[in-house]
């Protein structure tokens, strides 16, 4: 790529695709000292054209392609894909499979963050502890997916028209006895590392995002909320059984990386106590409605929009009539958040051992916003 | 005073994980037991099938293909497990319940010619005893209040 | 003249008297070798106390084989006892379920392993440097007391200063390995490196001789001889908080490994190094904070005293001093798993805001004791 020129007397470091902790992209850093001067994020290690993929697949072939996206956050992409088809083809998903989708992206939502906080630990240096400790608690998590749904990470339980397959004898039970165990390790979490004095000192303070900036720059997800603004599709736009849950925006003033973390925390407590009101109150019914393999939706422009964890994902599909779509656009939450991430050294001084700590509290997954 | 608190509290609470019971399963000498639903390699039945096509065309990584097999009359599908991912299409939309899916996971070859299951391989699943000799027991996972435990089923 | 008495004579001087010297000779020769046989375990032993204790020293404790078996326990126990803080086993099928054979498979590995030389690397100083780094520190621990009579070099009684001399040099030598590798990520870790050892070991340096003052001499016996009623992290509580953190901060371990930080710069001022070269500049961080460590259990927690019951020492001095150390080595690698590390600029508002006023303030109280006649 052409990169800008190099100003004399700054360093540029290439936080490059063989670091320990650059994940599977390359960003140029601008260093004069320790001071971060500019940020150059280089993305598209990882682009494998699923955009151009999903033209040659049929709809419900498509599901597949698309769910593997974002690996740990699978439900929630391919809900957003399917809520687009449906809408295409003008299906009725009964009112239990709207519950049971609920429930899987909650269960989805709270293994990313999960998964995140990990990775902010182990990015501040605090490699042992918290990062296993999370793999383990999602291991449950797993194990319910593999339960429920036949496989561990990319689930291919939604398709157009309801669920897969009703929930087992006896999961309302485990999720409720999984829920009060994960209550428990949390308030550990809470107390051995958010609350821990190292931590905050790494992450207070640490690229601030004023509320203004980040709408103005277009931050999605926890950035968005860490900042104070309280935008969450799931409130502004209900779908699946949203609606009838019982839950709340969840922000934080402080605008710093301590703030995100924060988001992050909270929403897997929500989310908790979202599983098990799904788990008391979900209603009977069938949870699927038949359609066709090979169905032809009828022509036209349809937008469907989903919160994953990383923020909000866009779905906009033109359909002409075939079995196949005509276009699929997929809008990316983590490209968004990375165009935030090179704004930042602008915004607020960062340095350079700030780095990993602000990646992570951003908490890109490059497959997503290379698609 | 709070900054005191902050630095011993989480001493605290890293220190009694020492003397937990570790989560790592030791693998090849125990193998978790995989719920019933589990999606593993496929399982075929030939008296079932009916040479419809329906699984090829359903697959959406293009893996399966209808061959021809010595001494039946008809084609049945031949999976290609290099990239098959799993999903769950053919095992749904076959209108004859022909395949189905198993607990076994262990793909590991040597060559890649041998990752095509012919038709007549995928109708046999191994014992696996055979594919891990050093399998000892079987284990579940099960969690009490404070943590998840893995506890042995069976003996093998 | 007497024929008979000039044969005689002959005769005696020619057959006697060598047969007498010939058996006189025999039978003390054998007289010799029963003494040595009979005695023979009673000057072994004075000659391993008095004459081979340098050789024993030299090898065994506190020399070559005592650095060597630490740093070697030391991987394992910090592997394994890390595994069990974050629920995993660690090692576990190489050498029965604890794992100590591999230990050994990875020694033998780094042996094996090719040593990449980058191009334009300074290759003089690229090569001798990882010698020189556990060199140093292994240098440090030859000072310190295990016994009364148990120091290797006792220095003519100013131990106290050689040691913070020999510390001194041990900075420069990661500086010259970051320069000397033409890399970004190193010579990030080398200034790091300076900054973070210059703004450690000015107030350690401090402490030192506020605990010299405490006892009116330098020499490392004398100081561990006074704390037998009364251990000086008592009267010196300020001091041993600051000596502490400086252990953390010169050995270069976490919450401090701000000049190895894998997240941000590979490995620091070490990323170039493989093989056997690898090899000994890990095994340097375990032999500095051995020798840190020591220092600050001679300094603050007794050395090698033990409790005395009934007027007489309960166990040898060898052992209390190697159970202090294997309590204070298992409190530092704890230390990593609960804390995540410092920024630079933390650090150095650390060592130069906190640590230096705290060891002035340690200075002056232990001279107002000191002048009082408390102590």
């Amino acid at each position: 790529m052409s990169e800008p020129e190099i100003v004399p007397d700054i360093m540029r470091i290439s936080w490059g695709p063989q670091h320990p902790m650059s994940g599977q992209t390359r960003i140029l850093l601008d260093l004069d000292g320790e001071k971060v001067h500019r940020i150059i994020a280089d993305l598209g290690f990882t682009h494998r054209g699923i955009e151009k993929i999903l033209e040659n697949r049929t709809y419900l072939q498509g599901i597949v392609p698309i769910e593997r996206m974002v690996m740990a956050d699978t439900p929630n992409i391919g809900l957003c894909y399917i809520k687009a088809i449906e809408e295409a083809m003008g299906v009725e998903v009964p009112e239990r499979a709207n519950w049971i989708r609920s429930l899987v992206c909650e269960m989805a939502r709270i293994n990313s963050h999960l998964y995140a906080f990990g990775l902010q630990a182990e990015s501040t240096g605090y490699f042992p502890a918290v990062f296993l400790w999370t793999t383990v608690d999602r291991a449950w998590i797993l194990q319910l997916f593999a339960e429920l749904t036949g496989a561990r990470w990319s689930l291919n339980f939604f398709l157009p028209g309801g669920v897969y397959k009703d929930l087992p004898e006896g999961f309302e039970n485990k999720i409720i006895e999984g829920v009060n165990y994960l209550r428990r390790r949390f308030q550990k979490y809470w107390d051995a590392m958010v609350e821990n004095y190292t931590f905050e000192m790494r992450c207070n303070d640490v690229a601030i995002l004023k509320p203004e900036d980040a709408i103005r720059l277009g931050a999605t997800g926890p950035v968005l909320r860490g900042s104070g603004v309280a935008i969450d599709i799931r409130k502004d736009e209900p779908y699946a059984a949203y609606g009838d849950l019982d839950f709340e925006v969840i922000t934080e003033d402080a605008c710093d990386s301590m703030a995100r973390t924060k988001v992050r925390f909270r929403e897997i407590v929500q989310a908790l106590n979202m599983m098990e009101q799904i788990a008391k109150e979900i209603p009977d019914g069938p949870v699927r409605t038949r359609v066709p393999f090979f169905a032809r939706p009828k022509a036209g422009e349809y937008l469907s929009r989903v919160e994953t964890s990383r923020g909000e994902l866009g779905v906009h599909l033109f359909t002409d009539g075939g079995m196949n779509p005509y276009r699929v656009k997929i809008n990316s939450p983590t490209l968004r958040n990375m165009y935030v991430f090179e704004r930042l050294a602008e915004l607020d001084e960062i340095l350079m051992a700030d780095i990993p700590v602000v990646i992570n509290s951003i908490d890109p997954w490059y497959l997503d916003s290379d698609r | 005073m709070s900054l005191i608190r902050k630095l011993i509290k989480p001493f605290m609470i890293v220190f009694p994980h020492i003397f937990r019971e570790s989560e790592t399963v030791a693998y090849p000498t125990e193998r978790p037991v995989f719920p019933e639903r589990f999606r593993g390699r496929h399982k075929f039945y030939f008296d079932r099938c009916i040479s419809c096509n329906t699984c090829a065309r359903v697959c959406p990584c293009n893996s399966i293909e209808l061959v021809e097999v010595v001494g039946r009359e008809g084609k049945y599908p031949q999976i290609d497990y290099q990239t098959c991912s799993l999903c769950g299409y053919c095992v749904e939309f076959c209108p004859k319940n022909a395949l189905e899916f198993t607990e076994f996971v262990e793909f590991a070859e040597y060559n890649r010619s041998n990752l095509v299951y012919s038709p007549e391989r995928l109708t046999v699943v191994p014992d696996l005893k055979e594919v891990l000799p050093m399998l000892k027991r079987r284990t579940e996972v099960y969690h009490t209040e404070t943590a998840m435990k893995y506890r042995k089923v069976k003996d093998v | 003249m007497n024929p008979v008495l000039s044969v005689w004579n002959i005769i005696a001087t020619y057959v006697f008297l060598p047969t007498d010297l010939i058996i006189q000779w025999v039978s003390d020769i054998f007289n010799m070798t029963m003494d040595i046989l009979l005695h023979l375990p009673q000057y072994a032993m004075e000659f391993l106390t008095v004459n081979a204790k340098p050789i024993l020293q030299i090898t065994i404790l506190p020399g070559l084989a005592w650095v060597i078996v630490y740093a070697i326990i030391a991987v394992w126990f910090e592997r394994k006892f890390l595994a069990r803080a974050m629920l995993r086993v660690g090692p576990y099928y190489c050498g029965g379920k604890a794992g100590w054979l591999q230990l050994i498979a990875d020694f033998m590995k780094l042996f094996f392993k090719e040593i990449i030389i980058p191009r334009d690397v300074n290759w003089l100083f690229f090569l001798a440097m990882p010698v020189l780094l556990p060199s140093v520190p292994a240098l440090a621990v030859i000072l310190i007391p295990f016994d009364t009579h148990w120091v290797l070099w006792d220095v003519g009684g100013i131990g106290l200063p050689i040691f913070f001399a020999i510390a001194g040099i041990a900075p420069l030598i990661p500086i010259f390995t970051g320069w000397a590798s033409k890399n970004k990520y190193t010579f990030i870790g080398a200034w790091r490196v300076a900054y973070m050892y210059i703004s450690a070991e000015i107030p350690m340096v401090i402490c030192g001789a506020a605990v010299a003052i405490m006892t009116g001499s330098f020499n490392l016996v004398e100081i561990v001889k006074a704390q037998q009623n009364m251990w000086f992290f008592v009267p010196q509580f300020i001091g041993f908080v600051v000596f502490f953190l400086g252990v953390f901060i010169q050995s270069e371990r976490t919450p401090f490994d701000i000049p190895g930080a894998e997240t941000e710069i590979v490995l620091g001022w070490r990323t170039e190094y493989s093989g056997v070269l690898y090899g000994f500049v890990m095994f340097t961080e375990y032999v500095m904070l051995q020798a840190w460590a020591l220092l600050f259990l001679t300094l603050y927690m007794g050395g090698y005293n033990g409790p005395v019951l009934f007027g007489a020492a309960t166990a040898s001095h060898i052992f209390w001093m190697v159970l202090k150390f294997v309590t204070l080595v298992t409190l530092v690698i704890l230390c990593r798993c609960v804390f995540p590390r410092l920024r630079m600029d933390q650090m150095l508002k650390l060592g130069w805001y906190y640590l230096t006023p705290l060891a002035i303030l340690n200075l002056i109280v232990t001279l107002a004791l000191k002048l009082m006649g408390v102590f």
